[in-house]
């Protein structure tokens, strides 16, 4: 059962998604709509399939030795599945950023220029701007303006480490962005940034997030879907989702009876 | 069970211990060596037939010092008195003889021995050797020559004393200017003197005296560390040396090329086997290369002796020039085979412990396998990598048996004059410290000089490899990920 908003349109829409680890069903027969420039949060108990459907929406599962996909999945009105589709031009729509930081082996710079130097070709003066807007964008410019082209992006603390990997993300400009637990690994203050950081993403990029934090996903989201056993419960506005939800297993997840 | 780590710890550390305690103590006979000199000095005519060569002259002097095993006979020789006049005419243009005594002002014509060129005489660093000279009447010109050469092989560069030939005492009816040459700055050479012709059997005892002093410069440890700096490897030689560098070099020609040969094959196995290679082939695969380390390297050896050798040989020996298939390049190549397995599988763990999650970064950023791995992994696996290869570094260093049976035991120092001659070097038989410590060891004395040397060697590659593989290790620990 899917409830939807129309407040914005829809830009990622799943039908009949199944998706199989050899033999074993890791989501079944999942029908979602994500709407635009919104917070949509993805919660339910470890090994639910959340991180699977985020990581399926822009093809990470690809390595996957003995997947399977099947359904329809359209972003911005593109198949990622079709053949011939645009991986390049996938990445350069959705944006990912991963429960553990993961900066690369380089300075701070190289790590934000990276995308924009390989996805727009800049350099120079103009990949310099767009390093430090994005740098700017993750919150993290003032902490390493002095010296970010010479510190290594694994020489900073963890949730510095987060935000260049949100920065890095930035850089090339993703319409939509998939967060897979992107707090699990953070102390408080550092969990407090990046929910600010998602709000002010918010209005212009559409954002998934998996959180097993109930009160984050509360605090952050428009939207929440519940996830279980590779099933989509429940999907709808967060405010009913966690105070009024029409499943059972809902209730009893949104309110710490198991999980 | 607790008691059995503790033991086995124990027994690893002793081992190691006792080896170094072991290799230190008995290099230390290298350090009780004794530096030999051998020279030659003759009175010769102005012009003569052995002025270029004095070795071929046959009443030439030959000193030397510290040579054990002069036989009997030389000694009987040594004593034969010197010929009178009479004796000597007709023959003999010039006599040169030994004084027994030391006291230059009256030498006794019956203590005056003759000297005979096959005949050594010894003398010993410190002291002064004397030669006597004159010439019988028939010689005619006013001139004569004292000349001096080394003896064959003997290189007074590398000997830590000062030689000086000097001229102590001249016959009292010539004039002549005092004469001291340092036989370092001037190892070979000829001077006229005025002739002194001996007139009578009396008269003989006025001759020209020189003397062959050789005086301590430096101590022998110092010279002992010096030698083996030097650039020869002749420990049998009748002037023995025992310069390490062509055995070391050979070690790191060979290591050099085999890390080179090895390394793009083993890393590019190890990129597929972590980065793109279906687990069930990476199952099968890693334990088999694993297993390819275990082959004993004297099957590698003779694998390479009786296939690779002849086969370079017979392609390579028109194009290039290759004597033998024993040969740096030979014994390289197959050293790169031992070393494949082992930068293999180190390299394979190290670029695995590369987080997945860096590779998930580069992937949702839209990189490629390709740039992935140059732009990620590769740089984040880099203290690894380094690490496998110090690691196959000391595996070739230490290696005895492939260089044994494949060197061709003599040793290469590279020449580099242009493209050819240093391709060349390739098909050049080599020889390395440890398969000179293995094929020596039994044939020398024990305790001895060149046994002690031996045991310096030995201590040299155990530190030397100590050195890498701690280094290796290190850096196969520190990662950057996790700095």
């Amino acid at each position: 059962m899917i409830e939807t908003a129309t407040s914005t349109p829809v830009v990622i829409g799943v039908r009949g998604l199944n998706v199989f680890y050899g033999e074993k069903q890791a989501l079944k027969n999942i029908s979602a709509e994500i709407h635009e420039k919104k917070v949509t949060t993805l919660i339910g108990p470890s090994g639910c399939g959340k991180s699977t459907f985020l990581r399926t929406l822009n093809r990470m599962n690809d390595r996957i030795e003995g997947i399977r996909i099947e359904g329809d999945i359209q972003i911005a009105g593109e198949d990622p599945y079709a053949k011939g589709a645009d991986l390049l031009a996938l990445r350069r729509r959705v944006g990912m950023v991963f429960q553990k930081p993961n900066p690369f082996p380089m300075t701070i710079y190289e790590n934000v220029a990276m995308g924009p130097k390989m996805h727009y070709g800049l350099r120079g003066k103009q990949l310099d701007e767009v390093v430090e807007e994005a740098l700017r964008e993750a919150a993290l410019w003032d902490e390493v303006k002095d010296d970010f082209r010479k510190k290594n992006g694994l020489n900073l603390s963890g949730g510095q480490q987060q935000r260049l990997c949100i920065a890095r993300m930035l850089a090339v400009r993703p319409e939509i962005i998939l967060m897979d637990e992107p707090c699990s690994a953070l102390d408080p203050i550092s969990t407090a940034k990046v929910e600010e950081l998602i709000g002010q993403l918010s209005g212009a990029h559409t954002l998934l997030v998996v959180t097993h934090n109930l009160q984050q996903a509360e605090r952050i989201s428009d939207y929440t879907a519940f996830f279980m056993f590779g099933e989509l419960v429940e999907h709808g506005h967060s405010k009913a989702i966690f105070t009024d939800p029409v499943h059972r297993s809902t209730q009893d997840y949104v309110s710490g009876r198991f999980g | 069970m607790e008691a059995l780590i503790y033991a086995s710890g124990g027994v690893v550390i002793v081992t190691i211990l006792a080896v170094v305690y072991y290799l230190t103590h008995e290099s230390k006979y290298a350090y009780e060596r004794k530096f030999d000199y051998g020279y030659r000095v003759a009175l010769q005519p102005v012009s003569g037939q052995y002025e270029k060569d004095l070795s071929l002259d046959p009443y030439a002097t030959l000193v030397t010092a510290n040579k054990e095993g002069l036989d009997g006979l030389d000694e009987k020789e040594e004593t034969v008195p010197m010929p009178t006049l009479e004796e000597l005419s007709g023959g003999a243009t010039f006599g040169t003889g030994t004084p027994l005594s030391g006291d230059l002002a009256k030498v006794d014509p019956s203590k005056l021995y003759r000297d005979d060129w096959r005949a050594q005489k010894p003398a010993n660093v410190g002291q002064r050797f004397l030669v006597f000279g004159f010439a019988t009447p028939e010689y005619k010109s006013d001139k004569m020559a004292i000349a001096w050469a080394p003896d064959a092989s003997f290189n007074s560069e590398l000997a830590p004393f000062d030689l000086h030939l000097r001229l102590v005492r001249a016959p009292s009816s010539v004039t002549v200017q005092p004469i001291d040459i340092d036989l370092k700055r001037q190892p070979e050479g000829r001077m006229e003197l005025p002739s002194y012709v001996a007139t009578s059997d009396e008269a003989r005892t006025e001759g020209y005296v020189f003397a062959l002093e050789a005086t301590p410069t430096s101590s022998t440890a110092a010279a002992v560390s010096g030698g083996i700096f030097r650039s020869e490897w002749d420990p049998t030689g009748s002037y023995p040396k025992f310069g390490f560098v062509p055995l070391l070099m050979g070690t790191f020609l060979i290591t050099l090329l085999a890390i080179l040969f090895a390394s793009p094959f083993a890393i590019a196995t190890a990129v597929y086997l972590s980065e793109s290679a279906p687990s069930r082939v990476r199952e099968w695969v890693k334990p088999v290369i694993e297993l390819l380390a275990s082959v004993p390297t004297v099957v590698l050896g003779y694998f390479g002796l009786m296939l690779v050798a002849p086969f370079l040989q017979n392609t390579l020996a028109k194009a290039v020039g290759m004597d033998s298939g024993r040969a740096l390049l030979t014994t390289s190549l197959i050293m790169a085979v031992l070393l494949i397995p082992t930068i293999t599988s180190v390299a394979e763990d190290a670029l695995r412990a590369v987080p997945q999650s860096m590779r998930d970064g580069g992937e949702a950023l839209g990189l490629t396998l390709k740039e992935r791995l140059r732009k990620i992994v590769l740089p984040a696996a880099k203290g690894g990598l380094t690490a496998a290869i110090l690691l196959g570094m000391a595996r070739a260093i230490g290696e005895t048996m492939i260089v044994w049976i494949l060197g061709g035991g003599a040793p290469l120092l590279p020449t580099f004059h242009g493209v050819k001659d240093t391709v060349g070097n390739l098909m050049k038989p080599v020889t390395a410290a440890p398969d000179t410590v293995a094929r020596e060891m039994g044939n020398v004395d024990f305790q001895g000089v060149h046994y002690g040397h031996l045991f310096l060697l030995g201590l040299t590659l155990f530190v030397l490899t100590l050195v890498i593989n701690i280094v290796g290790y290190r850096l196969g620990r520190r990662n950057a990920w996790q700095s």
